[in-house]
């Protein structure tokens, strides 16, 4: 088996160098090439391509908050140092806490789990929700692109040859909502890859109407789905039992399930009622819970 | 492709020439001879293969050698000679952790990864903290009370 060159940059500038003249794959945790590229015990992974390790690279570790009050993470950052970091959004920090187990989340980068593309990837779904962006960077230039369209379907992404993912950028996070919801359903608690995994926000205007509804969904189809179509069935209206089921019905049709559907499609609908119940209700605590009392050990507080 | 790597290794300036794509954990075994560094599934799920990583525990047969050059690296052979190690080794023989042992390397520095930030902790966060690590003889309960053990003996 042929070795194919890698390259170890050592700064983003010379990692954008590099990616101006070689169409190279990017590995920052490795943690989905190499597996997809492994062959067996003792053997090394074989590459199609060449390969530019970015795992180490500082420019893409940090996170901050921008002059517009945006959360800006590094796509080298880890699901471990998000789900640490206060500045970072509760839903992702929720998502990036439930990826895999306590090693993994050591090497699985929120860049790498975007590009993945992954319906069941477990970040898109919080970066859908709160209107996040990817910066993608080349030697020509930055251009910004909002996750929910650069990941254009089931393994396919927007960037170019010449490209990396350099920042995820997110404008809203739960000071923006007065209810948020997040349940990821695995089979056990780590590493766990989701079933399906909901994510909610609600915000009310004086007069108890909605001013704000989002939802997102993963492991639903080809790609996370959300629809501002079906959360403006609620907004500027009181919540109520019939345009509850308005809303279950209408994103009944935006999912579309592959495998046990009826059981995702039914997890689905009892998530969004529960939700919509306790907001109703205006349930003690930002955080709605999945069932009472239900509280995964470990979850991120508020 | 040959390319250097240098690292430090249990404390240890290391470093070979060799393809960055080998896995780290094929480089820690055949060329360092750190062959406590056990392969289980190969893919990341059982922490058979856990070593610290600037501190942090990862699985090295997702982690490609050009990833560790000018990093830390600690194995359990590192681990075991420090203060908090040894105590979590003498711990797991004291307090019958251990049936085939083939996943003890993992979960010696799954708890020593643990400890190091959470010197007392409850029994979930215990249970969290191996949650990457998979036994197959013990059913867990006598590493969590080890681990709690070497918790209650660095008070
Ligand atoms: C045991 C195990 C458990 C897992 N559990 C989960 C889970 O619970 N939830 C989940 O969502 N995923 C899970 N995964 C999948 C994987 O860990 C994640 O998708 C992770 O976020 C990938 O990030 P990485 O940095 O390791 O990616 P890599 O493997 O390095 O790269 C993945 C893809 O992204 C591209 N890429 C990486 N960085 C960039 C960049 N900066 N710019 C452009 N392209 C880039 C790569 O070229 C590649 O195509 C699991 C994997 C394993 C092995």
């Amino acid at each position: 088996m042929e070795e194919v060159k890698c390259y170890m940059p050592e700064t983003l500038e010379e990692a954008l160098e590099i990616k101006s003249r070689v169409n190279a794959i990017v590995l920052a945790g490795g943690s989905d090439l190499m597996v997809s590229n492994k062959r067996t015990i003792g053997l090394t992974p074989v590459f199609d391509r060449p390969v530019m390790i970015v795992r180490n690279l500082p420019e893409l570790k940090k996170i901050y908050i921008n002059d517009k009050g945006e959360c800006c993470i590094g796509s080298g950052c880890t699901s471990a140092e998000i789900a640490a970091s206060k500045l970072c959004p509760w839903h992702l920090r929720q998502a990036a806490n439930r990826m895999g187990a306590i090693g993994l989340r050591n090497s699985a980068t929120i860049g790498g789990n975007i590009a993945n593309a992954s319906p069941k990837g477990d970040t898109p779904g919080p970066l859908y929700l709160l209107d996040a962006r990817v910066k993608l960077q080349s030697i020509h230039g930055t251009r910004e692109v909002p996750v929910a369209d650069f990941i254009v379907k089931f393994k396919t992404i927007d960037l170019h040859e010449d490209e990396m993912i350099t920042e995820v950028i997110v404008p809203y996070s739960e000071k923006d909502f007065d209810y948020v919801f997040w349940h990821k359903v695995g089979t056990r608690k780590a590493n766990a890859i989701s079933k399906i995994t909901v994510s909610m926000a609600l915000k009310f205007n004086a007069d108890d109407t909605v001013k704000d509804f989002r939802l997102s969904a993963t492991a639903t189809g080809s790609k996370t789905n959300r629809s501002r179509d079906v959360e403006n069935i609620i907004i500027g209206k009181k919540i109520s039992t019939e345009l509850i089921e308005e809303v279950v019905q209408a994103y009944d049709k935006v999912i579309s399930p592959r495998a046990m559907p009826e059981f995702r499609r039914e997890a689905t609908r009892r998530m969004i009622r529960r939700f919509f119940g306790e907001c109703a209700r205006h349930a003690e605590g930002k955080v709605i819970e999945t069932y009472d009392g239900y509280r995964m050990p470990g979850a991120i507080e508020l | 492709m040959e390319t250097k790597i240098s690292f430090t290794l249990n404390g240890k300036k290391v470093s070979l020439s060799t393809d960055p794509l080998r896995r780290l954990l094929d480089v820690l075994r055949e060329d360092f001879g750190c062959t406590g560094v056990k392969e289980g599934c190969s893919e990341g799920e059982c922490g058979a293969c856990s070593v610290m990583f600037n501190g942090r525990m990862v699985t090295p047969c997702l982690i490609p050698a050009g990833a560790a050059d000018k990093q830390e690296i600690m194995t359990i052979e590192g681990v075991r000679e420090t203060e908090l190690g040894a105590r979590i080794v003498q711990a797991f023989a004291d307090g019958g952790a251990v049936q085939c042992g083939y996943c003890i390397p993992g979960m010696v520095i799954a708890a020593y990864n643990l400890l190091q930030d959470n010197p007392d902790p409850t029994d979930d966060e215990i249970r969290l903290g191996i949650s990457g690590n998979i036994c197959r003889c013990t059913g867990y309960d006598l590493i969590v009370e080890s681990i709690k053990l070497a918790a209650r003996r660095g008070k």
